[in-house]
């Protein structure tokens, strides 16, 4: 990818993270908190999947590296979400 | 030998030569003097309180040190002795029998033994601090805390440190294997062909990468409460009783869950090993290929993956609730199917082949029934109903030692079956069998009463009087146990000397590539390439693998081989052939001057004493003490200038010419190492993040931000932090293009900016986190600190974890723009796209933690 491409993608993460901050400073944290939760954490998802495809090059490595990173985030998805629902 | 060929380590009889060696080979038998010294550490504890346990009551050692004595021999046992002992195996053999000459990282392997080494070292040491820990192997909380510690408790926090230490050994080592597993096989090697015994370790280090670091966070945040006075495993006092309704209701099952998710897949980390063990004896010793070699690989990677959803049933006497306690019934129960599997696969091996009862055999099949005994009785305690009856009894101690010391077991026939290969003599056959016989009966001796003394509370030394026979004859069968290794250490110490000379293999039918090359085997391990490609184990010349490489580099691999397990009728031919063609090759191989540079360096051993330093002055610094301090200051500092000199260090491994990689042909050895030791860090954050989570669920996720957060803890500054980070990331993938251009001045500035970003990062953390220590509200009127509520510790523990991660990124940054000055990576780019990749990580990261602490 050339400095275009990496300059495009830079803009679109900073637009995200700024529409985070939007969605808290139009109240919308307070007046309905899950849908800000959901928008809010969905934005963090697009954002960081954008880092490892263009900046970390997931994109253009073997699926195998893919599969790696995936091991390391379902071990703590799977951490994290059967805790918490251990004590609902 | 010439010190040339010898890359530049000194004779075996130098002491110099056993700290300056990165020699895989080196390195696995000092892991297995190193792990046989802390079996008997935690070995002479247990007769210690196998004595104590003769009578009821603690009249020998006393309270304190009977706890010490139990909770330290746990955590010897399990951490310092059986996974070490195994990994000596592993570095010994794994690169000889996947056709590599070293691990991937020779000085990264040195640094892993030397950090296991000191960190039992500081084990060691934390009983001269006042106490040790006394809290059980499985340290849960709150007793793990300062609180619930008596005394200053320096001791706990050095064992806690100590764990940390060898947490991060265990880590650089998962690395390390798994990279060298994938880009060093040789030439025809699929990854389903090779030899057992390194099948099991692969699997082994895959389950080691993703459980040690959820340990590693657990075992970070516990050093916080200790050192730094956070709040995540501490209960509120009320008066001189727990006060459960405190601020922090998910402390005590936040451990558990973090412990428990390690902990489980620790139990077949431990045993993977032995399997593999025991499946090369019993092909070797029944001259069969083992039955149902793909359904016992297949059974394997199922254990592997189902590990890590069972952890739930250590747990079925807390008040986690019915539906998940029902889940992990069944996870726990489905788990034990693909046991069944291998452990008939292993009685049908038996069954087909002819039976030689050798010294490794007898105590291969020795492992095997004690764990099938152990595997029964677990069923017990698997299903929730008998748990609530077994749990916290002596039925669990003497489930969990028929498990792990059969895996124990089946590593002293391992010892016993590749002492000729390491030493290049044969032992006392006879002697050898005898021990086994002795070893066997005091085990059964001293593990089976318990069962039937299975109402004594475990870790309690008082018992009911009826069971005092049980035990006597428990404390008898541990000193017959002990007795047996007297026979065994004996038998090995003497035959180094007396012992027989044996030639490549000395035991027929056994077929994996160790058994083709001399005993012990030549520092390059190979007199040639490895290679499978044509169906068996060849060594190729320097000019065919130049015809090989030719065009197309690091091409490999047509043709596959069966690396393991003769059958009865071809098994030897497969040896016969291998030896023959080992013996007919020249034993030294010359391909070029690059080969032959120095492999010896002393910083490995250094960066791992200075750590040690740290490490002892961290577990004081709480009190105060000028003492603890100074070493903590002395130790960071030597710790920074040992990394830096290693990192200045020329050290030259380079990638085999010829190779099998799948599935990662296209990633370099390094690129790979790095993604590695990311998926790592990804569940070390996962499991910071998911302890916010969780303490959160425990208290009100809503509830939290009203009740336990000041209103000056505002989004701007994560904001800020964001578009800084983002915008340094920005410009490493800039100065990578700029590299390529081959524009010093582009990469120069490129990462200056990088660095002056992540610095203003930092200052902008560090402005706002002063801010917020010292606002005086009606809500928080002595500010708003680590020790304020669990909600601060959390906040300040998981950005300053990731602050520490940036701080580490602008070292490396900083080293990297003095070379970008210097001329370094123009027209190469790859250095920087590694840099980027953990940079990259930690900016991931922070995408995740700035609406989690700063917005939700």
């Amino acid at each position: 990818m050339d400095w275009k491409g990496y300059t495009v993608i830079y803009v679109v993460l900073f637009a995200f993270a700024t529409a985070q901050a939007v969605v808290e400073f139009t109240g919308l944290v307070d007046s309905a908190y899950w849908v800000a939760f959901a928008l809010i954490m969905v934005l963090s998802v697009v954002k960081a999947v954008g880092v490892a495809a263009y900046y970390q090059h997931l994109r253009w490595e073997p699926r195998a590296v893919t599969y790696l990173v995936l091991g390391g985030t379902v071990a703590a998805l799977a951490l994290t979400g059967a805790a918490a629902y251990s004590i609902l | 030998m010439s010190q040339e060929h010898e890359h530049g380590l000194p004779p075996k009889s130098s002491v110099s030569r056993w700290f300056l060696t990165t020699n895989h080979k080196d390195i696995g038998v000092l892991y297995l003097i190193t792990a046989l010294f802390f079996l008997l550490f935690g070995g002479v504890l247990a007769l210690l309180f196998r004595l104590e346990l003769i009578t009821s009551g603690a009249d020998l050692l006393g309270s304190m040190g009977y706890n010490q004595a139990v909770s330290t021999h746990g955590l010897l046992m399990v951490f310092w002795f059986i996974s070490p002992f195994a990994f000596g195996f592993a570095n010994y053999l794994v690169p000889l029998q996947i056709g590599a000459d070293d691990l991937a990282f020779p000085r990264l392997n040195a640094l892993s033994y030397w950090l296991y080494l000191f960190s039992g070292i500081l084990m060691g040491v934390s009983f001269f601090q006042g106490t040790t820990f006394a809290g059980g192997w499985t340290m849960y909380a709150p007793l793990n805390t300062p609180a619930y510690i008596p005394g200053e408790g320096l001791g706990a926090t050095s064992v806690v440190l100590a764990l940390i230490m060898f947490t991060a050994a265990v880590t650089l080592g998962s690395v390390n294997f798994l990279t060298t597993m994938y880009r060093m096989r040789a030439e025809g090697l699929r990854m389903r062909d090779i030899p057992i015994f390194s099948l099991s370790i692969n699997l082994t280090v895959w389950m080691m990468l993703f459980a040690f670091a959820a340990l590693l966070a657990a075992l970070m945040i516990l050093a916080s409460d200790h050192i730094l006075g956070t709040t995540y495993f501490q209960y509120s006092i009320d008066g001189t009783t727990m006060a459960t309704d405190a601020d922090n209701p998910g402390a005590s099952l936040l451990w558990a869950h973090l412990f428990w998710f390690f902990g489980h897949p620790e139990v077949y980390i431990v045993f993977f090993p032995a399997l593999g063990v025991m499946a090369e004896c019993f092909q070797t010793f029944t001259g069969r290929r083992l039955v149902g070699r793909k359904w016992f690989i297949i059974s394997m990677v199922l254990v592997a993956l189902q590990s890590f959803v069972v952890w739930m049933h250590h747990m079925f006497l807390t008040g986690i609730n019915l539906p998940i306690k029902t889940i992990f019934m069944a996870t726990t129960i489905g788990i034990s199917l693909p046991f069944d599997l291998m452990v008939f696969s292993l009685i049908y091996t038996m069954a087909k082949g002819r039976v030689r009862f050798t010294t490794p055999f007898l105590f291969s099949l020795g492992a095997l029934i004690l764990f099938i005994i152990g595997g029964i009785t677990g069923v017990f305690l698997g299903a929730i109903v008998l748990d609530y009856q077994f749990r916290g009894t002596y039925w669990v101690v003497a489930h969990f030692h028929y498990v792990m010391v059969s895996g124990a077991t089946a590593l002293f026939g391992g010892l016993y079956y590749w002492y000729p290969k390491i030493t290049g003599k044969m032992y006392n056959q006879t002697l050898g069998k005898i021990q086994f016989g002795v070893y066997f009966l005091g085990f059964n001796l001293l593990y089976f009463p318990m069962f039937l003394a299975w109402e004594t509370p475990r870790r309690v030394f008082v018992y009911p009087e009826g069971l005092q026979i049980w035990h006597s004859m428990a404390t008898v069968g541990g000193f017959v146990l002990g007795a047996s290794f007297l026979i065994m250490f004996y038998n090995l110490f003497v035959s180094l000397w007396r012992g027989e000379d044996v030639g490549p293999n000395p035991w027929e039918y056994a077929t994996s590539a160790e058994w083709a090359v001399s005993s012990p085997p030549a520092l390059e391990n190979f007199p040639g390439v490895p290679s499978y490609a044509t169906g068996k184990l060849e060594f190729l010349d320097d000019e065919t693998v130049a015809e090989r490489t030719e065009g197309t580099p690091g091409a490999a691999a047509h043709g596959h081989a069966a690396t393991d397990g003769g059958t009865a009728t071809d098994g030897g031919a497969v040896t016969a052939r291998a030896a023959a063609t080992a013996t007919a090759m020249e034993p030294a191989h010359e391909v070029g001057g690059e080969e032959h540079a120095s492999h010896a360096s002393f910083w490995p051993f250094l960066v791992s004493l200075a750590g040690f330093v740290t490490f002892l002055g961290l577990s004081g610094v709480r009190t105060g003490s000028v003492f603890y301090l100074s070493l903590a200051t002395v130790g960071g500092i030597g710790t920074f200038g040992s990394l830096l000199g290693m990192t200045r260090e020329p050290f030259h491994a380079p990638e085999m010419a010829i190779a099998e990689r799948w599935p990662f042909e296209r990633v370099e050895k390094m690129k790979l190492g790095m993604w590695t030791f990311l998926a790592s860090d990804i569940v070390l954050f996962g499991a910071f993040i998911g302890s916010y989570a969780f303490v959160r669920v425990a208290y009100g996720w809503t509830a939290w931000h009203h009740d336990l957060i000041p209103a000056e803890h505002v989004t701007m500054p994560g904001l800020i932090n964001t578009y800084l980070l983002l915008t340094s990331s920005f410009l490493v993938v800039i100065a990578m293009v700029a590299a390529e251009r081959e524009s010093k001045r582009g990469t120069v500035a490129a990462l200056v900016g990088t660095f002056a970003l992540g610095v203003g990062f930092l200052i902008n953390k560090g402005l706002e986190w002063q801010h917020l220590f010292h606002i005086h509200t009606e809500a928080f009127p002595n500010g708003w600190n680590l020790s304020t509520n669990i909600a601060s510790s959390t906040f300040y523990l998981t950005t300053g974890l990731h602050g520490a991660h940036v701080t580490i990124g602008l070292i490396i940054c900083a080293y990297m723009t003095v070379r970008a000055w210097n001329g370094a990576y123009q027209g190469d780019d790859r250095a920087i796209e590694y840099f980027g990749l953990y940079w990259h990580f930690v900016d991931i990261v922070w995408l995740f933690l700035f609406p989690l602490f700063y917005i939700l």
